[in-house]
């Protein structure tokens, strides 16, 4: 984790005062929110925190925060943030976005990110839709949604984030839900603090295209059980139970990445010498 | 998400009902602004202004607790170590009922719902102590609010409620059958 800051900051000294332009009643607003007093909770210095998005609604996220923070491009939000955790270990890394960003165009790197086991936390907003594009199905869409764009639903099987996440080697798996702030706080300020690779997914409701999910806050629960340490059994219990358990599944002991090659300036010294015009 | 029933059931000193009360109304103060920006941005401004009153209203209430509170020390709680009744703070909105078009009775029904939460929390506080000073305390913020439901319930009867087809939109956001 990074340095701390020298004087008591509160959740409100954490946002940017740049206005969201979420919908009236999007879970998004929840998560700024909890992100914001989880950074509070852990008095992480703004200066030492940098937080990387891709596309979509959720991705605007940096711009509301006073930190750093690159708006990257569609999917590609785990390579920005990967490279820029292994140039600067010293930052709190943490990477932003939705479902289809994040499992669909960046599916892959969702992949690899677990496995690589950097120190990174990565919250996806996961409102089963393409909201910014006007309501397309994502990976996580049942496929039974039936709408003009998809006629009948896509009928074809959601994607199972934690799943892949366990499989992938994620260091820190958890599902939050947005309307959940204080539970959501909580598990945003372990994960941060967890090393390596943290995945929370956030079920936070698109109320514009998928009125449907403002029944979610009547319909997740706490788990039935504490998180565990062995991914096999965490994947056994996410893969049964109903979508909507809140709250840590998995906390591992794998070692965070680490560089094997000492940084070595002579090497930068090179690399410049070969992009000299 | 199911409530649990007995999260009042460990006693409030008087150091953390006031720090629970000014949270209720600061947290209630930030909510009611955002969403006042949020109706302004989608045109309501209808609700955009009632919200804006709702703030003004939850700030008053704030500062005259923050009065109460001085010379006590306030404990410093993580974001999860405060005892709600529910997920979320009883004032703050609840955000699944919030809709761009919503009507100024829309918007008075789920302040009203915060203030009934609020004074109902503040009555389960004074009900549950042994303490004295903190069942004087939480029955005048209970009070307070129950004055708060009267007033939401005065201003209600001056808005007509939503025609059915309040949330028609001639350009809708989405292609939703």
């Amino acid at each position: 984790m990074s340095a701390v800051a020298p004087c008591k900051l509160k959740a409100s000294d954490y946002k940017s005062g740049t206005k969201p332009v979420w919908c009236p009643g999007c879970g998004d607003y929840h998560v700024l929110a909890s992100v914001t007093k989880a950074i509070a909770t852990l008095q992480l210095a703004p200066e030492n925190i940098a937080v990387i998005s891709g596309i979509g609604c959720s991705s605007r996220l940096p711009a509301y925060l006073n930190s750093y923070g690159f708006h990257g491009i569609h999917g590609r939000a785990l390579p920005l943030a990967t490279g820029l955790k292994v140039a600067r270990p010293d930052l709190t890394v943490i990477c932003a976005g939705g479902d289809g960003d994040g499992f669909s165009i960046g599916g892959n790197h969702l992949l690899h990110a677990c496995r690589r086991n950097i120190d990174i936390t990565y919250i996806v907003m996961d409102n089963e839709i393409y909201g910014m594009t006007k309501g397309q199905p994502s990976p996580t869409t049942a496929p039974d949604w039936d709408t003009d764009l998809a006629p009948g639903g896509t009928g074809v099987s959601p994607f199972h984030p934690l799943v892949i996440a366990l499989a992938s080697g994620a260091n820190f798996v958890a599902r939050a839900f947005s309307g959940d702030v204080k539970g959501t706080t909580k598990t945003l300020a372990e994960a941060i603090s967890h090393p390596g690779f943290s995945f929370v997914q956030i079920l936070s409701p698109c109320v514009t295209f998928r009125p449907d999910q403002r029944e979610w806050k009547t319909k997740v629960h706490p788990p039935p059980v504490e998180f565990t340490t062995n991914a096999a059994q965490a994947a056994r219990r996410v893969m049964t139970d109903d979508g909507f358990n809140i709250g840590v599944l998995y906390k591992g002991s794998r070692g965070k990445y680490r560089q094997s090659v000492e940084h070595d300036v002579t090497v930068e010294r090179d690399l410049d010498r070969e992009f000299l015009i | 998400m199911s409530k649990s029933a007995d999260i009042l059931a460990q006693r409030f000193t008087l150091p953390e009902l006031l720090l629970h009360a000014l949270v209720i109304e600061l947290e209630a103060v930030q909510s009611y602004k955002d969403l006042a920006e949020q109706m302004r941005e989608c045109g309501n401004q209808d609700v955009a202004e009632l919200f804006e009153k709702m703030s003004v209203l939850e700030a008053e209430h704030a500062a005259k607790i923050r009065q109460q509170a001085k010379g006590v020390e306030l404990p410093e709680l993580s974001p999860w170590e405060f005892r709600w009744s529910g997920l979320e703070p009883p004032e703050n909105i609840d955000l699944a009922g919030v809709h761009y078009l919503m009507t100024p009775h829309q918007a008075l029904d789920l302040a009203l719902e915060n203030e009934m939460s609020a004074m109902a929390f503040f009555d389960a506080v004074a009900h549950d102590t042994a303490d004295d000073k903190v069942r004087s305390i939480a029955k005048e913020f209970a009070d307070d609010e129950r004055q708060h439901v009267a007033w939401m319930n005065d201003w209600l009867a001056k808005y007509p409620p939503p025609a059915d087809d309040w949330d028609y939109d001639p350009d809708p956001p989405a292609a939703i059958d």
